[in-house]
């Protein structure tokens, strides 16, 4: 893989450089479509940042879903604005995302980058691309103030037709929130420390 | 006098009015606010309807629905629609769905959550309770919610203010898309909007609705989203414009005819202008004395007033049809003097008695009754004279008139005999005929269009709105009596609406719980260091920084030991509003509202409520029962008022035989309209029996100039040319009335033009005296 990297770097600028029309043609997925995610939070209330793995899984074009599936079990459902969190043996619970302007549009971000909808994205966002085909990062900034107020930017990074994380900066200092997708997900098995799953996000990592 | 400066004189006369005009409007403050309208209240559902709410809770409230765009769209327009009328005064609260979140409680009433929420009233703050709020917490924070929930983490581990945000929401609020309100059909953005002004106040609700209409054209710019906006400040601002379109369009349509009429009769351009003058005069001197003596001038005195105006506009006809070549104006004014001012004289002794009737808006209306006649007579007596062409064509000598006359000659007179049996059936139709002989429904005058209605039923059914006619009251000596005597009521309400007879209550101890059940869950709070090691035990080798939730632990400590939360802390809160409009406190009491929707078994409900000592009060039987009362009122009054006018009468007579001359035709008049309406099933309503004044009024006025005429033919011809004019005049005016689509309008032409006719025909067969014979007074 190394070795079929070099000459994409050397032809960055040519043929082989990205754009977001590319990149998010690449990344499209048809409904139904599931992929793993591993995703590590930080909050200054916690000893240690909160991992946790599951799945997401797109059934339909309006609806998502994350399971969670270690260390606990839980089903959140983002549809219509409105995101249902399950539970075991407790009733469901539901808030707007109107609410949270780091989630507001989540879904209809998610929901447009797997169904490659560039114009989608980009009413709410500013895109940028940067580096080549087979390790680009696509650079979101919210055009909302609102959501800019207390959303930074949000960095989709990826090999080739895969997305393999995605990684949300909030306003502020807090450390920026990692959602390893796909391949990255499942190269995360058995990594614990930080840096390391900071070097899988970016792809930096070579096995 | 030259007939330039005649014509400048009248014009002069104009100016002189448009300045009194300039001089009356700033003075005139229109009132809508039918409480100055009303007789005292006496019964508490009176009293409540009038001192204190006006209408129910319900009545302030404006329900908008937007739909036409998708569902984002619109739950986007809804919030920017909220955000923008929040911000105005006009509107108390405007509701769409979007949660009391936190930031409605101000930071430093932040700790009052323990003692406002329900949820540690079977719960207390123990180590296992707080491990298995923690565990869930470590959860949110891996969830979606973690960026609305961690900022509330440290001071509020159980999320004790998200309970309470959503404790905060209507019972049976609608469901919520992307974070507001929709319809079940997720169609429709929904909005609940108080406003401050009445229900029926037409002028606050004017600027509410205008200021709905102005945000939401800003806000839907360049968007498909459509809105409809319905509750009774709604209807009642779109009547009233309804109400004044057509008005105005029959008022124009009415100036022309009268100018035309007037053209016609005396083939001059000129009588309609003088003949206007007089009965302009009538309206601004009444209007000025109405504002010298009263502090605002009620809407319904003006409506009315002009209304029983109108027969001042016969006054100058009556001078025009007797003037002729060799008459100087002023004699011919002089020669009618009499009979006008008997007339008038009677017609405003019978208006004074609305003085005593101890009801504001009725002294207003005789003010302006008494003033605007008296200034029209005295106009056409002593200015008029001055203006009119003093040789005109004499009316006695036209064709048509005499060949009208001949026939009318031919007419059969009515006796007493007979007059007396038309006059017994009339009454037996009138008291017989089927149906209510009233209306109180004030409503019903002003209907809503049923589409509106049902519309308005859609959108109260899916908002879970109060309704507008039952509300239940809790009267107590002080807030903290009656927030008390509420929480005992809760109990029931629960049954009640799990029984069905309601779908949801809303009343201000919801918000706001009184002090002793503050204390008593600050009694139940652990104290500083039970906290401490609950917590502890609670965190032992959770997940967890140390000191994560010391925050918590002082809020806790902080309400434990707060004197309670009182409805005055709450000033300039959102919670305020919720809590002042349902706890209303006057004059050394207070009256707790309990705003019910969805009412199916008002019966069980006032049962329930009366076992609590509170009261069911049924505001549409309120509203109707001061309308009956008010309606007991004018009758004393128009009862006094025959006996005066006929005494009047009897003065200027001075014959008994005259006097059941001139007073049986309006008499019988007033029984032959009352018996028709009630015939075709006309409920009556006080606009009709103000009505039924004016008719009477005018018809005295044919009667006294029939009898007046005398058996002189020419006087006879020039009498008949006048009142025909007088009464076509009328006629056609409230005969346009009577076709409008608006009740009250109609309820007012038909019943004048009624009047009109059965007067005029009425006053030629009784009063008229026969040519030449000998006086009919034997």
């Amino acid at each position: 893989m190394l070795a079929s990297m070099t000459p994409c770097a050397a032809a960055a600028d040519g043929a082989d450089a990205v754009d977001a029309a590319w990149i998010l043609k690449g990344i499209a997925r048809p409904v139904p479509a599931s992929t793993p995610f591993v995703e590590v939070r930080a909050s200054k209330l916690l000893k240690a940042p909160l991992r946790l793995s599951g799945q997401y899984v797109r059934p339909d074009a309006d609806t998502l879903v994350r399971e969670v599936r270690a260390p606990y079990v839980e089903t959140t459902t983002l549809r219509a604005g409105e995101a249902t969190i399950a539970r075991a043996g407790q009733a469901p619970r539901k808030f707007a995302l109107s609410r949270v302007p780091e989630l507001a549009g989540f879904q209809g971000n998610f929901a447009s980058l797997l169904d490659g909808d560039r114009a989608g994205l980009e009413r709410h966002y500013t895109l940028s691309a940067q580096g080549s085909r087979q390790r680009w990062t696509l650079m979101m900034v919210p055009k909302d103030a609102a959501q800019a107020a207390r959303l930074q930017s949000i960095a989709l990074y990826g090999r080739g037709s895969e997305l393999r994380c995605i990684e949300t900066r909030t306003v502020g200092n807090a450390p920026p929130q990692r959602t390893l997708l796909a391949g990255a997900a499942t190269d995360a098995a058995g990594v614990e420390a930080a840096p390391a799953l900071e070097a899988l996000c970016h792809g930096d990592a070579t096995r | 006098m030259s007939a330039p400066r005649r014509l400048a004189l009248a014009l002069l006369w104009l100016v002189a009015l448009l300045i009194l005009a300039t001089l009356v409007a700033p003075r005139l403050q229109l009132s809508g606010d039918l409480r100055k309208f009303m007789p005292a209240p006496q019964t508490a559902a009176q009293k409540l309807l009038i001192d204190e709410l006006g209408e129910g809770p319900g009545s302030r409230l404006l329900l908008v629905g937007l739909a036409g765009s998708d569902a984002e769209t619109l739950a986007a327009q809804s919030q920017s629609l909220r955000e923008r009328l929040s911000t105005l005064p006009s509107f108390k609260l405007v509701a769409n769905g979007a949660a009391l979140g936190p930031e409605a409680i101000p930071p430093n009433l932040r700790p009052y959550r323990y003692l406002l929420s329900s949820r540690l009233d079977t719960q207390t703050l123990d180590a296992n309770y707080l491990r298995a709020e923690l565990d869930a917490r470590v959860q949110d924070l891996g969830s979606p919610a973690a960026a609305l929930i961690e900022p509330l983490l440290a001071a509020d581990p159980t999320l004790e203010t998200l309970a309470l945000a959503e404790a905060w929401q209507p019972a049976n609020a609608p469901q919520r898309l992307h974070g507001v309100w929709f319809d079940k059909a997720g169609r429709e953005a929904l909005l609940a909007i108080e406003t401050h002004a009445a229900g029926f106040d037409p002028k606050g609700q004017q600027a509410a609705v205008d200021s709905i209409n102005a945000a939401f054209a800003d806000i839907s710019r360049g968007t498909t989203t459509r809105m409809s906006l319905t509750g009774p400040g709604a209807f009642s601002v779109e009547i009233g414009n309804r109400t004044a379109r057509e008005a105005s369009m029959i008022g124009t349509l009415d100036s022309l005819v009268f100018v035309l009429l007037l053209w016609v009769a005396y083939r001059s351009w000129k009588a309609p202008l003088l003949g206007g003058l007089p009965l302009a005069s009538a309206g601004l001197v009444g209007l000025g004395a109405v504002a010298l003596a009263f502090d605002g001038v009620h809407g319904i005195t003006v409506a009315f007033g002009f209304t029983l105006i109108g027969v001042v506009q016969d006054y100058p006809i009556h001078l025009f049809s007797h003037q002729r070549a060799g008459v100087s104006p002023w004699a011919s004014a002089r020669a009618l003097w009499p009979t006008l001012a008997t007339g008038v004289a009677s017609t405003c002794i019978a208006y004074l008695t609305f003085l005593v009737s101890g009801v504001d808006g009725l002294q207003q209306l005789a003010v302006f009754t008494v003033v605007g006649l008296a200034t029209a007579a005295l106009a056409t007596r002593f200015l008029l004279p001055a203006l009119i062409d003093p040789a005109p064509r004499d009316a006695a000598d036209s064709v048509w008139l005499g060949r009208c006359w001949e026939r009318l000659a031919r007419w059969p007179r009515l006796r007493g005999g007979a007059v007396l049996a038309i006059a017994l059936l009339a009454a037996a139709v009138a008291a017989l005929a089927p149906g209510s002989f009233w209306q109180n429904d004030l409503g019903r005058l002003t209907p809503v269009p049923p589409a509106a209605l049902a519309r308005d039923a859609q959108l109260r059914n899916e908002l879970g709105a109060p309704d507008v006619r039952y509300v239940l009251v809790v009267q107590q000596p002080d807030v903290e009596s009656a927030l008390r005597a509420s929480e005992r009521l809760l109990p029931s309400l629960q049954q009640l609406r799990a029984d069905g007879a309601i779908s949801g209550y809303d009343l201000a101890a919801r918000y706001l719980p009184s002090a002793v059940t503050q204390q008593a869950r600050q009694a139940r709070l652990p104290d500083r260091p039970a906290l401490r090691a609950a917590l502890d035990t609670a965190m032992a080798d959770g997940p967890f920084q140390s000191d994560a939730f010391d925050e918590f632990v002082a809020d806790v400590e902080r309400a434990k030991n707060a004197p309670a939360l009182l409805p005055r802390d709450l000033a300039g809160t959102p919670l305020s509003a919720s809590v002042d409009g349902m706890l209303l406190q006057r004059g050394g009491h207070v009256t707790a509202l309990v705003a019910l929707s969805g009412l199916k078994d008002p019966a069980a409900i006032a049962r329930v409520a009366s076992s609590h000592g509170a009261q069911l009060l049924d505001l549409k039987q309120a509203s109707e029962s001061l309308v009956a009362q008010y309606r007991q009122r004018v009758l004393w009054a128009l009862a006094l008022a025959s006996v005066l006018l006929t005494a009047a009468v009897w003065f200027a007579l001075r014959s008994p035989r005259r006097v059941l001359r001139v007073l049986a035709p309006m008499a019988l008049s007033t029984l032959l309209i009352l018996a028709l309406l009630r015939a075709v099933g006309v409920e009556l309503n006080l606009f009709h029996l103000v009505s039924l004044i004016l008719a009477a009024g005018l018809g005295l006025d044919y009667a006294l100039f029939f009898d007046h005429a005398g058996d002189d033919r020419a006087e006879q011809l020039r009498t008949l040319h006048a009142v025909i004019v007088c009464s076509l005049t009328t006629l056609l005016v409230f005969a346009l009335l009577a076709a409008s689509s608006i009740p009250v309008l109609r309820a007012i032409g038909s019943t004048v033009a009624l009047g009109v006719v059965c007067n005029f025909v009425l006053a030629l067969l009784i009063v008229r005296a026969p040519v030449g014979g000998a006086s009919d007074v034997a």
